[in-house]
């Protein structure tokens, strides 16, 4: 059998961010600023994460908040460039980091089907091939034609999930999006991610949802404090995290004692 | 250059789309919609010649189309500025989500205001020939301070809009330079009011070679000379050049500003 190519490599990546106690965000703070140096710390939303993704996985990322979650996601969908060590992203991405993001209030589903399309990468021709199949996917019917404003969240969303898993990428980038929808809607969904997998996409799934974690991934990397912790098996990453989650629920108790 | 080039070419479909779209939420929920393009010039040309034409007298002959010769891509200058300086803020949100090339916001400010442009360019030769003056055979010289006009917008629209990330007063400064500009150019009056002595100061606007190009041919029915020609194409090469080197630089680092 062959080796699955890598998808995703982290190779001791740090990501930095300067926290400016109140930047200057107009030339008059910067001024005024000039004489008594600006305040700022730097912060690591990741410190030294190195992991790999092979082609074919379903990996879950999990971790409290702010711990660098959607910072690995987005490093990957090439928003931020590290502050040190090496990426390398073999394939395409679509991110469902934040669904709708590129949707433009005033145009019609069907204008921003084709804008969302161009904006995740694809030419004109691909997305005028999938139109029909996004429309029905979206279960938007005549609605396709009215400008999303006047959308429920609902469909908002539908349409959005739509565009980007008929990108047809080869990494797949989800970031907590499912927590919103019916029941009927994350079935759907639920059922594409199963569709992706068997055909041997790649998939990072970032969830506070631990069932679905459960559900779907093979493998799970635990997050605190932009390290990365541990890396393995599904049910002992998760049951590692429930411990970490209730040692921290001690730590407050006994403070408050 | 070549970069900035090979990128357009490459993004062309989406910067289309972006500045479709930007016409489209312009014109949107008004009756006439798209009609407003051409309507809006129409209209202030008419205010422009009843005032001139019948209420203020000039010496200079013909005066509204005088003043549109210039007044028309100076327009176009100035609104493609004020839709470019936002065009990387603006487009923040979404750039925190997902990777897009960041030159396709500029770019794709510019694009919809050329196409706003070239559509004032009917009205203004419906009004040539109903006010009974000649519709010069020089108009297809109009390409070349086109381009050269254009690539200088370009080329400020990516400094503008680069510098505007970081200090958002930019925007605000943007207005009143524009301003200041306007009547430092020779739009509204022209270059031969100007003392000899002075004149050296207005030939430092690198505007100016590209806003005579477009009166020379349109009002005066003449060519400039190859001096001027070539003066108007290359500041506005070297405009781009400047500004998209900027742009290219400073990139990386929006994201942590907007």
């Amino acid at each position: 059998m062959r080796e699955a190519a890598v998808r995703v490599t982290f190779d001791n990546v740090v990501q930095r961010f300067r926290i400016i106690q109140e930047r200057p965000d107009t030339l008059r703070e910067a001024f005024a600023k000039f004489r008594r140096r600006t305040s700022y710390h730097d912060f690591e939303a990741l410190k030294h994460v190195s992991f790999q993704v092979a082609e074919g996985e379903m990996v879950g990322i999990i971790g409290r908040n702010g711990s660098g979650k959607s910072t690995i996601l987005k490093i990957i969908a090439g928003v931020y460039i590290p502050t040190s060590g090496e990426v390398a992203v073999n394939g395409s991405i679509a991110p469902l980091i934040e669904l709708g993001a590129g949707f433009h209030h005033e145009l019609t589903g069907r204008e921003n089907i084709l804008l969302n399309g161009l904006l995740l990468g694809l030419s004109k021709r691909d997305v005028m091939k999938r139109e029909s199949q996004i429309i029905e996917f979206a279960e938007l019917g005549e609605f396709i034609d009215v400008p999303v404003k006047q959308y429920s969240s609902g469909m908002y969303m539908r349409l959005a999930f739509a565009i980007a898993t008929e990108v047809n990428p080869d990494i797949l980038l989800i970031d907590e999006i499912l927590a919103v929808g019916d029941g009927e809607f994350r079935r759907k969904c639920f059922e594409r991610i199963e569709q992706f997998r068997t055909l041997g996409k790649t998939i990072l799934f970032v969830s506070h949802d631990l069932g679905s974690v459960r559900q779907f991934c093979d493998r799970v990397l635990l997050l605190h404090r932009g390290e990365l912790i541990e890396d393995g098996s599904t049910d002992f990453v998760i049951s590692r995290y429930e411990s970490l989650l209730s040692q921290h629920v001690d730590s407050l108790r006994t403070q408050a004692w | 250059m070549i970069e900035f080039a090979r990128d357009t070419y490459r993004y062309r479909e989406l910067i289309w789309a972006l500045a479709l779209k930007e016409l489209r939420v312009r014109y949107k929920r008004s009756l006439l919609g798209f009609f407003w393009a051409l309507l809006n010039p129409a209209l202030l040309m008419i205010v422009l010649t009843l005032v001139f034409g019948t209420i203020m007298r000039f010496s200079i002959d013909h005066y509204a189309v005088f003043l549109l010769s210039m007044l028309l891509p100076w327009t176009f200058f100035s609104q493609a500025m004020s839709y470019s300086v936002d065009s990387v803020v603006g487009n923040g949100p979404l750039l925190k989500k997902i990777y897009v090339a960041k030159l396709v916001f500029p770019v794709a400010a510019i694009v919809s205001n050329v196409v706003n442009f070239l559509l004032s360019l009917i009205p203004l030769a419906l009004l040539i020939v109903l006010l009974r003056f000649p519709l010069h055979w020089t108009w297809v010289y109009l390409p070349v301070p086109m381009l050269g006009l254009f690539l200088f917008t370009q080329g400020a629209a990516f400094f503008f809009a680069t510098a505007n990330v970081f200090y958002r007063d930019v925007s605000h400064i943007v207005q009143i330079l524009l301003s200041a500009w306007f009547y430092f150019s020779p739009i509204i009056y022209s270059l031969d009011f100007i003392p000899e002595k002075y004149r050296w100061l207005f030939r430092l606007n690198p505007m100016l070679y590209v806003l005579n190009g477009f009166r020379l041919s349109i009002y005066y029915g003449q060519l400039p000379s190859l001096y001027s020609a070539a003066l108007s194409l290359g500041c506005g090469i070297a405009a781009l050049m400047i500004g998209f080197s900027i742009f290219r630089h400073y990139q990386n680092r929006f994201i942590y500003y907007i």
